[in-house]
């Protein structure tokens, strides 16, 4: 079989030519939201209070809610 | 579950500055932003002069998330207002809405350019790992992960403002009312309490002061 280069050229040209016609879209992605990790989980830095088990949430809500009433000075003062 | 908030006493607030500082510098806040300011009414008229502390006050219906045309706000299952600074497009928007003036810009050039949204996080950080580095350097310390409370209420030396979970810090707002009361200072006045200020399901519905006594209205 012979092979006829100038066509083959064409062909090549051609489709050269007809890619440059498309276009990659050019809408960006959606930033998305990323869920955010509960206080109550604790965070690893050392710097965490002691008296209460990260990953519980009962005893982080009680341990925040005697440091909330910290602030009380009556309830210091008795 | 807890609803955390801020109340911030005016009869104790001495305008010492001393959130602002704390928030400034346990945050790392950059200079130019002021996650908290105090607010002076009648400054230097003797009696008659009131300081109140004031942040992003964490709105339960939060115009800021309302306007947010990326949508970059959430809440917290604490009721903290938070946003995602790797969405936000610096626009503003939030600080039009915000009554509080809380949403603050880093002017980062001559021509007016400005950063992302930075503000009051009530020291909860941002969707970052909680108390990871890369958590503090967007949006500064997650005590609140570290078992913590926000350190300008926890610092304040007359516990003028005090913050944590809104039944707790009310009711303790409340005893110091009726003190007040008991003590002769500001006798009749009504203790206020987060269920007294909203109402509770049985609270009637608040009659309209008429016109005619308002100064100024026609």
């Amino acid at each position: 079989m012979k092979v006829n280069f100038k066509t083959l050229g064409l062909c090549f040209a051609a489709a050269a030519l007809l890619a440059a016609c498309s276009e990659p879209p050019e809408i960006a992605a959606k930033a998305a939201k990323r869920p955010d990790v509960a206080p109550y989980m604790g965070a690893n830095n050392g710097f965490m209070t002691k008296n209460w088990t990260p990953g519980n949430q009962a005893s982080w809500t009680e341990s925040t809610d005697k440091r909330t009433q910290g602030q009380n000075e009556y309830s210091r003062v008795k | 579950m807890a609803r955390m908030k801020f109340i911030c006493d005016t009869e104790r607030c001495i305008e010492c500055n001393g959130c602002v500082t704390a928030c400034k510098n346990d945050n790392e806040v950059p200079w130019g932003v002021n996650r908290r300011r105090v607010v002076t009414v009648n400054d230097g008229i003797i009696g008659q002069e009131k300081s109140v502390s004031v942040a992003c006050m964490h709105c339960s219906d939060a115009p800021c998330m309302a306007v947010c045309p990326v949508d970059c706000f959430y809440r917290t299952d604490e009721g903290v207002v938070l946003h995602d600074k790797d969405i936000c497009i610096g626009c503003g928007y939030c600080s039009f809405a915000c009554p509080f003036g809380a949403p603050q810009f880093l002017s980062k050039g001559a021509f007016g350019t400005r950063s992302k949204m930075d503000k009051c996080t009530f020291c909860s950080g941002g969707p970052e790992e909680n108390g990871s580095v890369a958590e503090f350097e967007k949006y500064g310390r997650n005590r609140l992960a570290e078992g913590k409370l926000p350190l300008c209420a926890e610092m304040c030396s007359t516990k003028a403002l005090i913050g944590g979970d809104s039944d707790i810090i009310s009711g303790i707002f409340n005893n110091r009312v009726a003190m007040r009361e008991k003590n002769g200072k500001y006798p009749g006045s009504k203790a206020f309490g987060w269920t007294t200020a909203y109402g509770g399901p049985d609270t009637p519905a608040p009659t309209p002061t008429p016109a005619a006594k308002i100064p100024g209205a026609k």
